[in-house]
Protein backbone atom coordinates (compact mmCIF):
# COMPACT_ATOMS: atom_id res chain seq x y z
CA UNK A 1 0.00 0.00 0.00
CA UNK A 2 3.17 2.34 0.69
CA UNK A 3 3.98 1.79 -2.48
CA UNK A 4 1.07 3.46 -3.83
CA UNK A 5 0.84 6.23 -1.74
CA UNK A 6 1.40 9.77 -2.80
CA UNK A 7 2.60 11.14 0.56
CA UNK A 8 5.61 8.73 0.57
CA UNK A 9 8.44 11.23 1.34
CA UNK A 10 10.92 12.25 -1.27
CA UNK A 11 14.50 10.95 -1.04
CA UNK A 12 17.22 13.31 -0.88
CA UNK A 13 18.37 13.90 -4.01
CA UNK A 14 22.56 12.55 -3.03
CA UNK A 15 20.84 9.36 -1.58
CA UNK A 16 19.10 8.29 -4.88
CA UNK A 17 21.96 8.83 -6.44
CA UNK A 18 23.55 5.66 -4.52
CA UNK A 19 20.04 4.05 -4.83
CA UNK A 20 20.39 1.09 -7.86
CA UNK A 21 17.08 -0.07 -9.62
CA UNK A 22 16.13 -3.55 -8.83
CA UNK A 23 16.24 -5.12 -12.18
CA UNK A 24 15.68 -2.32 -15.16
CA UNK A 25 16.02 -3.89 -18.79
CA UNK A 26 18.89 -1.56 -19.10
CA UNK A 27 20.56 -3.01 -16.36
CA UNK A 28 20.85 -6.00 -18.57
CA UNK A 29 23.06 -4.80 -20.64
CA UNK A 30 26.13 -2.92 -20.13
CA UNK A 31 27.20 -0.04 -22.13
CA UNK A 32 29.55 0.41 -24.72
CA UNK A 33 30.91 3.32 -25.64
CA UNK A 34 31.40 5.25 -29.37
CA UNK A 35 31.91 3.49 -32.06
CA UNK A 36 30.50 0.28 -30.71
CA UNK A 37 27.34 0.87 -29.62
CA UNK A 38 25.80 2.28 -33.14
CA UNK A 39 27.68 -1.16 -34.57
CA UNK A 40 26.07 -3.65 -32.14
CA UNK A 41 22.43 -4.77 -31.78
CA UNK A 42 20.77 -3.72 -29.04
CA UNK A 43 23.19 -0.45 -29.15
CA UNK A 44 25.52 -2.92 -25.41
CA UNK A 45 27.11 -5.71 -24.52
CA UNK A 46 24.27 -8.21 -23.33
CA UNK A 47 25.24 -9.78 -19.77
CA UNK A 48 25.65 -13.63 -19.57
CA UNK A 49 27.07 -13.71 -23.00
CA UNK A 50 30.45 -14.81 -24.46
CA UNK A 51 31.66 -12.09 -26.91
CA UNK A 52 34.94 -13.08 -28.98
CA UNK A 53 37.65 -10.65 -30.40
CA UNK A 54 39.60 -12.45 -33.34
CA UNK A 55 42.39 -10.64 -34.52
CA UNK A 56 45.95 -11.82 -35.89
CA UNK A 57 48.78 -11.17 -33.46
CA UNK A 58 49.59 -7.13 -33.14
CA UNK A 59 46.86 -6.20 -35.44
CA UNK A 60 44.98 -4.07 -32.81
CA UNK A 61 42.90 -7.00 -30.94
CA UNK A 62 43.77 -5.84 -27.76
CA UNK A 63 42.86 -2.70 -28.25
CA UNK A 64 39.57 -3.81 -29.50
CA UNK A 65 38.72 -5.92 -26.64
CA UNK A 66 39.91 -2.97 -24.20
CA UNK A 67 37.55 -0.61 -25.94
CA UNK A 68 34.88 -2.59 -25.51
CA UNK A 69 35.09 -2.17 -21.38
CA UNK A 70 35.98 1.51 -21.53
CA UNK A 71 32.54 2.96 -21.63
CA UNK A 72 31.29 0.51 -18.12
CA UNK A 73 34.19 1.14 -16.92
CA UNK A 74 33.66 4.91 -16.64
CA UNK A 75 30.32 4.14 -15.28
CA UNK A 76 31.69 2.28 -12.20
CA UNK A 77 31.92 -1.33 -13.89
CA UNK A 78 34.40 -3.51 -12.62
CA UNK A 79 36.70 -5.31 -15.36
CA UNK A 80 39.15 -7.96 -15.33
CA UNK A 81 41.75 -9.06 -17.71
CA UNK A 82 43.26 -12.45 -17.22
CA UNK A 83 46.43 -13.67 -19.69
CA UNK A 84 47.23 -10.74 -20.95
CA UNK A 85 50.86 -10.54 -19.81
CA UNK A 86 52.12 -6.77 -20.40
CA UNK A 87 49.45 -4.16 -20.69
CA UNK A 88 49.64 -0.87 -21.46
CA UNK A 89 48.26 1.37 -19.10
CA UNK A 90 48.73 4.75 -20.43
CA UNK A 91 47.07 2.90 -23.71
CA UNK A 92 44.72 1.59 -21.81
CA UNK A 93 43.79 4.71 -19.92
CA UNK A 94 43.83 6.62 -23.08
CA UNK A 95 41.00 4.77 -24.11
CA UNK A 96 38.89 5.67 -21.79
CA UNK A 97 39.12 3.01 -19.12
CA UNK A 98 39.54 3.71 -15.70
CA UNK A 99 42.11 2.51 -13.94
CA UNK A 100 41.02 2.17 -10.51
CA UNK A 101 38.80 -0.49 -11.13
CA UNK A 102 40.86 -2.83 -13.63
CA UNK A 103 42.64 -5.86 -11.66
CA UNK A 104 44.90 -7.70 -13.69
CA UNK A 105 46.19 -11.14 -13.75
CA UNK A 106 49.37 -10.81 -16.39
CA UNK A 107 50.58 -14.60 -15.55
CA UNK A 108 48.06 -16.85 -14.36
CA UNK A 109 50.87 -19.55 -14.91
CA UNK A 110 49.18 -22.94 -16.35
CA UNK A 111 45.21 -21.83 -14.59
CA UNK A 112 44.13 -18.84 -16.51
CA UNK A 113 40.90 -20.73 -16.84
CA UNK A 114 40.62 -20.78 -12.90
CA UNK A 115 41.45 -17.56 -12.53
CA UNK A 116 39.05 -16.27 -15.14
CA UNK A 117 36.55 -18.60 -13.29
CA UNK A 118 37.47 -16.83 -9.86
CA UNK A 119 36.84 -13.21 -11.58
CA UNK A 120 33.59 -14.06 -12.75
CA UNK A 121 32.49 -13.87 -9.26
CA UNK A 122 33.98 -10.48 -8.78
CA UNK A 123 33.68 -8.40 -12.17
CA UNK A 124 31.11 -7.43 -14.70
CA UNK A 125 33.87 -7.65 -17.39
CA UNK A 126 35.72 -10.48 -17.92
CA UNK A 127 38.76 -10.28 -20.62
CA UNK A 128 40.09 -13.34 -21.17
CA UNK A 129 43.44 -14.00 -23.75
CA UNK A 130 43.95 -18.04 -23.24
CA UNK A 131 46.51 -20.19 -24.60
CA UNK A 132 44.45 -22.48 -26.35
CA UNK A 133 41.01 -23.12 -24.71
CA UNK A 134 39.77 -26.48 -24.97
CA UNK A 135 36.24 -27.04 -25.23
CA UNK A 136 35.30 -28.66 -22.08
CA UNK A 137 37.17 -25.84 -20.17
CA UNK A 138 35.56 -23.31 -22.22
CA UNK A 139 32.17 -24.54 -21.78
CA UNK A 140 32.00 -24.58 -17.91
CA UNK A 141 33.44 -21.11 -18.39
CA UNK A 142 31.07 -20.10 -20.72
CA UNK A 143 28.28 -21.24 -18.34
CA UNK A 144 29.70 -19.82 -14.98
CA UNK A 145 29.84 -16.23 -16.89
CA UNK A 146 25.74 -16.83 -18.07
CA UNK A 147 24.91 -18.21 -14.75
CA UNK A 148 26.44 -14.76 -13.36
CA UNK A 149 25.81 -12.52 -15.67
CA UNK A 150 28.81 -10.68 -16.50
CA UNK A 151 30.27 -10.54 -19.67
CA UNK A 152 33.17 -12.45 -21.23
CA UNK A 153 35.05 -10.66 -23.34
CA UNK A 154 37.49 -13.46 -25.17
CA UNK A 155 40.84 -12.37 -27.06
CA UNK A 156 41.89 -15.39 -29.16
CA UNK A 157 44.13 -15.11 -33.01
CA UNK A 158 42.92 -16.94 -36.16
CA UNK A 159 45.59 -20.21 -35.24
CA UNK A 160 43.22 -21.24 -32.30
CA UNK A 161 40.21 -20.02 -32.41
CA UNK A 162 37.31 -20.14 -29.50
CA UNK A 163 36.16 -23.23 -29.53
CA UNK A 164 32.24 -22.47 -28.74
CA UNK A 165 30.01 -20.22 -31.09
CA UNK A 166 30.07 -16.59 -29.76
CA UNK A 167 27.18 -14.50 -28.95
CA UNK A 168 28.75 -11.62 -29.96
CA UNK A 169 32.12 -11.62 -32.47
CA UNK A 170 34.72 -9.22 -33.31
CA UNK A 171 36.87 -10.42 -36.33
CA UNK A 172 39.60 -8.02 -37.40
CA UNK A 173 39.95 -8.46 -41.13
CA UNK A 174 42.19 -5.66 -41.84
CA UNK A 175 44.48 -3.25 -39.69
CA UNK A 176 46.09 -0.31 -41.70
CA UNK A 177 48.18 2.69 -40.01
CA UNK A 178 47.93 5.76 -41.22
CA UNK A 179 51.28 8.11 -40.24
CA UNK A 180 52.86 11.38 -40.14
CA UNK A 181 55.87 12.29 -38.66
CA UNK A 182 54.98 9.52 -36.28
CA UNK A 183 52.42 6.89 -36.08
CA UNK A 184 49.02 8.43 -36.60
CA UNK A 185 45.93 6.45 -36.31
CA UNK A 186 45.06 2.69 -36.91
CA UNK A 187 42.25 2.09 -38.84
CA UNK A 188 40.55 -1.46 -38.73
CA UNK A 189 38.39 -3.23 -40.47
CA UNK A 190 36.07 -5.16 -38.52
CA UNK A 191 33.81 -8.16 -38.65
CA UNK A 192 30.93 -8.15 -36.00
CA UNK A 193 28.78 -11.05 -35.97
CA UNK A 194 27.15 -13.56 -33.96
CA UNK A 195 24.04 -15.13 -33.10
CA UNK A 196 20.44 -13.72 -33.15
CA UNK A 197 20.55 -9.76 -34.44
CA UNK A 198 24.16 -9.79 -34.68
CA UNK A 199 24.28 -13.17 -36.82
CA UNK A 200 24.14 -11.04 -40.25
CA UNK A 201 27.61 -10.15 -40.11
CA UNK A 202 28.73 -6.53 -41.67
CA UNK A 203 32.36 -5.19 -42.15
CA UNK A 204 32.82 -1.73 -40.39
CA UNK A 205 36.17 0.73 -40.97
CA UNK A 206 36.67 1.92 -36.81
CA UNK A 207 39.66 3.81 -36.02
CA UNK A 208 41.25 2.43 -33.17
CA UNK A 209 43.36 4.34 -31.54
CA UNK A 210 43.34 7.78 -32.77
CA UNK A 211 45.83 10.55 -32.10
CA UNK A 212 44.39 11.06 -28.86
CA UNK A 213 44.41 7.01 -28.14
CA UNK A 214 40.65 6.47 -28.35
CA UNK A 215 38.22 4.80 -30.83
CA UNK A 216 37.07 6.38 -32.86
CA UNK B 1 35.92 -38.40 -21.04
CA UNK B 2 37.33 -35.71 -18.47
CA UNK B 3 39.55 -36.96 -15.83
CA UNK B 4 37.86 -35.97 -12.66
CA UNK B 5 38.60 -36.61 -9.25
CA UNK B 6 35.91 -37.90 -7.26
CA UNK B 7 35.83 -36.44 -3.02
CA UNK B 8 33.88 -38.54 -1.08
CA UNK B 9 32.88 -37.47 2.56
CA UNK B 10 31.05 -40.49 4.05
CA UNK B 11 29.53 -38.23 7.38
CA UNK B 12 28.41 -35.73 4.90
CA UNK B 13 26.33 -38.01 2.96
CA UNK B 14 23.94 -38.40 5.55
CA UNK B 15 21.56 -35.44 5.89
CA UNK B 16 21.12 -34.52 9.85
CA UNK B 17 17.65 -33.74 10.89
CA UNK B 18 18.99 -29.92 11.98
CA UNK B 19 20.21 -28.99 8.76
CA UNK B 20 23.87 -29.24 9.28
CA UNK B 21 24.72 -31.51 6.51
CA UNK B 22 23.69 -28.53 4.04
CA UNK B 23 25.47 -26.22 6.24
CA UNK B 24 28.90 -28.26 6.43
CA UNK B 25 28.81 -29.57 2.77
CA UNK B 26 28.22 -25.71 1.78
CA UNK B 27 31.40 -24.42 3.30
CA UNK B 28 33.64 -27.43 2.67
CA UNK B 29 32.69 -26.34 -1.41
CA UNK B 30 33.58 -23.11 -0.89
CA UNK B 31 37.28 -24.53 0.65
CA UNK B 32 37.30 -26.22 -2.63
CA UNK B 33 36.54 -24.18 -4.80
CA UNK B 34 39.31 -21.96 -3.59
CA UNK B 35 41.58 -24.75 -4.86
CA UNK B 36 39.79 -25.24 -8.16
CA UNK B 37 37.02 -23.06 -8.89
CA UNK B 38 35.39 -25.97 -11.13
CA UNK B 39 34.57 -27.93 -8.15
CA UNK B 40 30.96 -29.45 -8.60
CA UNK B 41 29.09 -30.26 -5.93
CA UNK B 42 27.11 -33.97 -7.19
CA UNK B 43 25.50 -34.43 -4.41
CA UNK B 44 25.67 -35.08 -0.51
CA UNK B 45 28.83 -36.56 0.23
CA UNK B 46 30.26 -36.74 -2.69
CA UNK B 47 32.26 -33.82 -5.13
CA UNK B 48 34.08 -34.10 -8.59
CA UNK B 49 36.32 -31.29 -9.88
CA UNK B 50 38.63 -31.71 -13.14
CA UNK B 51 41.79 -32.89 -12.11
CA UNK B 52 44.26 -31.48 -15.43
CA UNK B 53 43.67 -27.92 -14.50
CA UNK B 54 45.09 -27.50 -11.16
CA UNK B 55 47.48 -30.17 -11.49
CA UNK B 56 49.35 -28.73 -13.63
CA UNK B 57 49.23 -25.59 -11.18
CA UNK B 58 50.24 -27.69 -8.26
CA UNK B 59 52.55 -29.48 -9.68
CA UNK B 60 51.41 -33.07 -10.41
CA UNK B 61 47.99 -35.39 -8.98
CA UNK B 62 49.60 -36.17 -6.23
CA UNK B 63 50.25 -32.62 -4.55
CA UNK B 64 45.87 -32.19 -5.38
CA UNK B 65 45.41 -34.92 -3.68
CA UNK B 66 47.54 -33.68 -0.47
CA UNK B 67 45.87 -30.20 -1.13
CA UNK B 68 42.06 -31.73 -1.13
CA UNK B 69 42.62 -34.27 1.88
CA UNK B 70 43.95 -31.55 4.03
CA UNK B 71 41.39 -29.13 3.25
CA UNK B 72 38.54 -31.45 3.68
CA UNK B 73 40.26 -32.52 7.13
CA UNK B 74 40.53 -28.67 8.34
CA UNK B 75 37.07 -27.57 7.10
CA UNK B 76 35.17 -30.70 8.02
CA UNK B 77 37.10 -32.61 10.85
CA UNK B 78 36.37 -35.99 8.71
CA UNK B 79 38.82 -37.84 6.22
CA UNK B 80 37.67 -38.02 2.67
CA UNK B 81 38.55 -41.14 0.21
CA UNK B 82 39.71 -39.56 -3.04
CA UNK B 83 40.04 -41.73 -6.41
CA UNK B 84 40.91 -40.49 -9.97
CA UNK B 85 39.29 -41.62 -13.02
CA UNK B 86 38.07 -40.55 -16.17
CA UNK B 87 34.39 -39.74 -15.89
CA UNK B 88 32.00 -39.53 -12.92
CA UNK B 89 30.93 -43.39 -13.06
CA UNK B 90 34.66 -44.41 -12.24
CA UNK B 91 35.77 -41.72 -10.45
CA UNK B 92 33.19 -42.48 -7.74
CA UNK B 93 34.23 -46.28 -7.79
CA UNK B 94 37.72 -45.07 -7.67
CA UNK B 95 37.22 -42.89 -5.12
CA UNK B 96 35.72 -45.36 -2.23
CA UNK B 97 38.64 -47.49 -2.75
CA UNK B 98 41.15 -45.00 -2.60
CA UNK B 99 42.39 -45.22 -5.84
CA UNK B 100 44.39 -43.47 -8.72
CA UNK B 101 43.69 -44.76 -12.13
CA UNK B 102 46.62 -44.14 -14.13
CA UNK B 103 45.61 -42.31 -17.27
CA UNK B 104 44.43 -44.61 -19.82
CA UNK B 105 43.76 -47.07 -17.87
CA UNK B 106 39.90 -46.47 -17.32
CA UNK B 107 38.46 -47.90 -19.78
CA UNK B 108 40.30 -51.57 -18.27
CA UNK B 109 38.78 -50.31 -14.75
CA UNK B 110 35.54 -50.05 -16.00
CA UNK B 111 34.95 -53.43 -17.56
CA UNK B 112 36.75 -55.15 -13.89
CA UNK B 113 33.76 -53.87 -11.97
CA UNK B 114 31.35 -56.44 -11.12
CA UNK B 115 27.84 -55.42 -12.18
CA UNK B 116 26.56 -54.76 -8.85
CA UNK B 117 28.28 -50.96 -9.39
CA UNK B 118 26.06 -50.16 -12.11
CA UNK B 119 23.53 -49.78 -9.40
CA UNK B 120 20.50 -51.95 -10.50
CA UNK B 121 19.85 -55.05 -8.53
CA UNK B 122 17.23 -56.24 -11.38
CA UNK B 123 20.05 -56.22 -14.49
CA UNK B 124 22.50 -57.99 -12.02
CA UNK B 125 20.18 -60.67 -11.26
CA UNK B 126 19.70 -61.14 -14.79
CA UNK B 127 22.85 -61.31 -15.89
CA UNK B 128 24.03 -63.11 -13.53
CA UNK B 129 21.60 -66.04 -15.04
CA UNK B 130 23.19 -65.39 -18.53
CA UNK B 131 26.75 -65.97 -16.92
CA UNK B 132 27.51 -62.18 -16.98
CA UNK B 133 29.03 -61.06 -13.73
CA UNK B 134 30.90 -57.85 -14.66
CA UNK B 135 30.84 -54.18 -16.24
CA UNK B 136 32.74 -55.57 -19.17
CA UNK B 137 30.99 -59.17 -20.31
CA UNK B 138 28.01 -56.54 -19.70
CA UNK B 139 29.24 -53.89 -22.63
CA UNK B 140 29.83 -57.00 -24.69
CA UNK B 141 26.64 -57.35 -25.25
CA UNK B 142 25.17 -56.19 -28.53
CA UNK B 143 23.29 -53.04 -28.14
CA UNK B 144 20.07 -54.81 -29.82
CA UNK B 145 20.17 -57.75 -27.70
CA UNK B 146 20.15 -55.51 -24.45
CA UNK B 147 17.51 -53.58 -26.60
CA UNK B 148 15.38 -56.73 -26.66
CA UNK B 149 15.80 -58.24 -23.03
CA UNK B 150 16.03 -55.14 -20.86
CA UNK B 151 14.10 -51.93 -20.92
CA UNK B 152 15.35 -48.20 -21.92
CA UNK B 153 17.12 -47.89 -18.81
CA UNK B 154 19.17 -50.97 -19.16
CA UNK B 155 19.99 -49.54 -22.86
CA UNK B 156 21.48 -46.09 -21.02
CA UNK B 157 23.78 -48.59 -18.59
CA UNK B 158 25.03 -50.07 -21.27
CA UNK B 159 26.32 -46.61 -22.38
CA UNK B 160 28.14 -46.41 -19.32
CA UNK B 161 29.26 -49.64 -19.28
CA UNK B 162 30.98 -49.23 -22.79
CA UNK B 163 32.03 -45.80 -21.62
CA UNK B 164 29.62 -44.09 -24.31
CA UNK B 165 27.95 -42.01 -21.38
CA UNK B 166 30.19 -41.01 -18.29
CA UNK B 167 28.20 -41.11 -15.87
CA UNK B 168 24.73 -42.41 -13.96
CA UNK B 169 21.58 -40.77 -13.44
CA UNK B 170 21.48 -41.86 -10.51
CA UNK B 171 25.08 -40.62 -9.34
CA UNK B 172 23.75 -36.32 -9.23
CA UNK B 173 21.33 -34.49 -7.02
CA UNK B 174 19.51 -32.33 -9.15
CA UNK B 175 18.07 -30.68 -6.52
CA UNK B 176 21.44 -29.86 -4.61
CA UNK B 177 22.33 -27.15 -6.81
CA UNK B 178 18.93 -25.35 -6.08
CA UNK B 179 19.41 -25.52 -2.42
CA UNK B 180 23.15 -24.66 -2.06
CA UNK B 181 22.11 -21.18 -4.07
CA UNK B 182 19.01 -20.69 -1.45
CA UNK B 183 21.34 -21.35 1.53
CA UNK B 184 23.98 -19.34 0.09
CA UNK B 185 21.05 -16.59 -0.90
CA UNK B 186 19.69 -16.38 2.55
CA UNK B 187 23.51 -16.42 3.90
CA UNK B 188 24.28 -13.52 1.36
CA UNK B 189 21.32 -11.60 2.48
CA UNK B 190 22.07 -11.73 6.16
CA UNK B 191 25.56 -10.47 5.14
CA UNK B 192 24.75 -7.71 2.52
CA UNK B 193 22.37 -5.99 3.15
CA UNK B 194 23.37 -2.93 3.94
CA UNK B 195 21.78 0.75 3.80
CA UNK B 196 19.28 0.46 1.23
CA UNK B 197 20.33 -3.20 0.58
CA UNK B 198 23.24 -1.57 -1.69
CA UNK B 199 26.11 -3.64 -1.72
CA UNK B 200 29.21 -2.13 -3.05
CA UNK B 201 29.96 -3.67 -6.60
CA UNK B 202 33.97 -2.89 -4.91
CA UNK B 203 33.68 -5.44 -1.95
CA UNK B 204 33.08 -8.02 -4.57
CA UNK B 205 35.66 -7.16 -6.41
CA UNK B 206 37.99 -7.30 -3.41
CA UNK B 207 36.91 -10.59 -2.72
CA UNK B 208 37.34 -11.87 -6.16
CA UNK B 209 40.94 -10.37 -5.90
CA UNK B 210 41.91 -11.52 -2.50
CA UNK B 211 40.72 -15.21 -3.52
CA UNK B 212 42.89 -15.34 -6.32
CA UNK B 213 45.97 -13.85 -4.64
CA UNK B 214 45.20 -16.80 -1.80
CA UNK B 215 45.81 -19.11 -5.54
CA UNK B 216 48.61 -17.34 -7.45
CA UNK B 217 50.37 -15.52 -4.81
CA UNK B 218 50.24 -11.84 -3.79
CA UNK B 219 51.60 -10.79 -7.48
CA UNK B 220 49.53 -12.42 -9.04
CA UNK B 221 46.74 -9.68 -8.73
CA UNK B 222 48.07 -6.27 -9.99
CA UNK B 223 46.17 -3.00 -10.83
CA UNK B 224 47.65 -0.44 -13.36
CA UNK B 225 48.96 3.32 -12.09
CA UNK B 226 49.64 6.26 -13.99
CA UNK B 227 53.06 8.39 -12.65
CA UNK B 228 55.01 11.60 -14.31
CA UNK B 229 57.63 10.31 -16.84
CA UNK B 230 58.46 10.33 -20.57
CA UNK B 231 57.83 7.26 -22.12
CA UNK B 232 55.31 4.51 -21.45
CA UNK B 233 57.14 2.02 -20.04
CA UNK B 234 58.27 4.57 -17.26
CA UNK B 235 54.26 5.94 -16.84
CA UNK B 236 52.72 2.85 -15.75
CA UNK B 237 53.40 1.06 -13.02
CA UNK B 238 51.84 -2.17 -12.09
CA UNK B 239 51.45 -2.54 -8.26
CA UNK B 240 50.49 -6.15 -6.76
CA UNK B 241 46.60 -5.84 -5.69
CA UNK B 242 45.89 -4.27 -2.18
CA UNK B 243 49.22 -2.49 -1.88
CA UNK B 244 49.60 1.09 -1.05
CA UNK B 245 49.22 2.90 -4.49
CA UNK B 246 51.17 5.67 -2.41
CA UNK B 247 50.98 8.92 -4.27
CA UNK B 248 51.13 7.90 -7.63
CA UNK B 249 49.73 10.36 -9.78
CA UNK B 250 49.82 11.64 -13.63
CA UNK B 251 48.81 15.52 -13.32
CA UNK B 252 51.23 17.07 -14.04
CA UNK B 253 52.79 18.12 -17.27
CA UNK B 254 55.94 16.05 -18.49
CA UNK B 255 58.18 18.10 -20.92
CA UNK B 256 59.21 15.88 -23.53
CA UNK B 257 56.49 13.31 -22.82
CA UNK B 258 56.01 11.00 -26.15
CA UNK B 259 52.37 11.67 -27.68
CA UNK B 260 49.45 9.40 -28.00
CA UNK B 261 49.02 7.00 -29.12
CA UNK B 262 50.21 4.49 -26.35
CA UNK B 263 51.22 0.94 -27.26
CA UNK B 264 48.48 -1.34 -25.62
CA UNK B 265 51.21 -3.84 -24.76
CA UNK B 266 54.39 -2.82 -23.01
CA UNK B 267 56.54 -4.95 -21.94
CA UNK B 268 57.55 -5.52 -18.60
CA UNK B 269 60.95 -7.24 -19.07
CA UNK B 270 62.54 -5.15 -21.86
CA UNK B 271 63.69 -7.08 -24.91
CA UNK B 272 66.76 -6.82 -26.85
CA UNK B 273 66.44 -6.74 -30.20
CA UNK B 274 68.83 -5.72 -33.27
CA UNK B 275 68.07 -3.12 -35.92
CA UNK B 276 69.44 -3.60 -39.49
CA UNK B 277 69.98 -1.13 -42.11
CA UNK B 278 69.73 -2.41 -46.13
CA UNK B 279 73.36 -3.62 -45.56
CA UNK B 280 72.31 -5.85 -42.68
CA UNK B 281 74.66 -3.28 -40.24
CA UNK B 282 73.50 -2.39 -37.07
CA UNK B 283 71.69 0.72 -36.94
CA UNK B 284 73.01 3.81 -34.28
CA UNK B 285 72.01 6.66 -32.89
CA UNK B 286 74.28 9.32 -33.38
CA UNK B 287 75.11 11.33 -30.93
CA UNK B 288 73.45 14.11 -32.39
CA UNK B 289 70.50 12.41 -32.54
CA UNK B 290 70.22 11.08 -35.74
CA UNK B 291 70.09 7.13 -37.04
CA UNK B 292 73.16 5.78 -38.72
CA UNK B 293 71.06 4.71 -41.68
CA UNK B 294 67.38 3.62 -42.62
CA UNK B 295 66.17 0.98 -41.03
CA UNK B 296 65.19 -2.19 -43.30
CA UNK B 297 64.62 -5.32 -40.77
CA UNK B 298 64.16 -6.14 -36.93
CA UNK B 299 65.48 -9.09 -35.45
CA UNK B 300 63.09 -10.71 -32.89
CA UNK B 301 64.13 -13.64 -31.26
CA UNK B 302 66.54 -14.24 -34.04
CA UNK B 303 63.14 -14.34 -36.77
CA UNK B 304 63.43 -11.23 -39.00
CA UNK B 305 60.37 -9.17 -39.80
CA UNK B 306 60.73 -6.60 -42.27
CA UNK B 307 60.68 -2.88 -41.20
CA UNK B 308 58.36 -0.90 -44.00
CA UNK B 309 58.40 2.51 -42.18
CA UNK B 310 59.94 4.09 -39.47
CA UNK B 311 59.19 7.81 -37.21
CA UNK B 312 61.99 9.50 -34.39
CA UNK B 313 64.10 8.86 -33.21
CA UNK B 314 63.08 11.06 -30.36
CA UNK B 315 66.38 11.47 -27.87
CA UNK B 316 66.17 12.24 -24.46
CA UNK B 317 68.63 12.84 -21.68
CA UNK B 318 67.02 12.31 -18.60
CA UNK B 319 68.35 12.62 -15.17
CA UNK B 320 71.50 15.15 -16.18
CA UNK B 321 71.85 15.95 -12.89
CA UNK B 322 73.32 12.16 -11.64
CA UNK B 323 75.06 10.29 -14.33
CA UNK B 324 72.55 10.73 -16.81
CA UNK B 325 70.29 8.74 -19.14
CA UNK B 326 70.76 8.60 -22.95
CA UNK B 327 67.59 7.39 -24.17
CA UNK B 328 65.85 7.72 -27.90
CA UNK B 329 62.19 6.42 -28.97
CA UNK B 330 61.57 5.19 -32.51
CA UNK B 331 58.14 4.06 -34.34
CA UNK B 332 58.17 1.26 -36.76
CA UNK B 333 55.91 -0.18 -38.73
CA UNK B 334 56.37 -3.80 -40.14
CA UNK B 335 55.78 -5.16 -42.80
CA UNK B 336 53.07 -7.68 -41.44
CA UNK B 337 50.69 -4.00 -40.25
CA UNK B 338 52.30 -4.25 -36.57
CA UNK B 339 53.86 -1.29 -34.97
CA UNK B 340 56.38 -1.68 -32.08
CA UNK B 341 58.24 1.06 -30.12
CA UNK B 342 61.74 0.57 -29.36
CA UNK B 343 64.42 2.52 -27.49
CA UNK B 344 67.61 2.64 -27.89
CA UNK B 345 69.84 2.63 -24.57
CA UNK B 346 73.36 1.65 -23.48
CA UNK B 347 74.51 1.04 -27.13
CA UNK B 348 71.36 -1.30 -27.96
CA UNK B 349 68.16 -1.57 -29.18
CA UNK B 350 64.80 -2.98 -26.83
CA UNK B 351 61.54 -3.44 -27.84
CA UNK B 352 59.41 -1.81 -25.11
CA UNK B 353 55.96 -2.23 -26.95
CA UNK B 354 53.59 -3.52 -29.06
CA UNK B 355 50.81 -1.46 -30.62
CA UNK B 356 48.45 -4.24 -30.34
Amino acid sequence: MFAFSTERPTLPADLVATLRPVVLAKSRTLPLGEPWSGLVPGGGLRRGTTVVVQAAPGSGGLSLALSLVARASLEGHWTGVVGVGDPGAVAIAELGVDLRRVLFVPRPLGAWAEAAADLVDGVDLLIVRPPRAGSGVARRLVDRVRERGIVMIVLVEPGAPWPLPADLSFTITEARWATSSRLDARHLTVLVGGRGEAARGRAHVVTLPDRRGRAR
Amino acid sequence: MERLLAIHVEALGEEAPDGSTLRDYSSLLDALDLLCPFTEPVRLGLYALPVRGPSRFFGGEAAVLDMVAATVHEVTGHDASLGIADGLFCAEIAARERLLVAPGATAAFRRRQPLRALGREDLVTTCRRLGLHTVGAFADLERARVAERFNKNALVLHQVARGERSELATQRDLKLARRLGRLRGEALADEQLGFFGQRGDDDRAHAAARRLQSRLGADGVVVAALRGGRAPEDRATLVPWGSPAGSIRDDAPWPGQLRSPSPASTLRVRQGVALLDGNAEEVRVGSRGFLSARPRALLVDQVRRDVIWHAGPWPSLERWWGRGRRRAHLQLLLASGEAVLLAAESGRWWLVGVYD
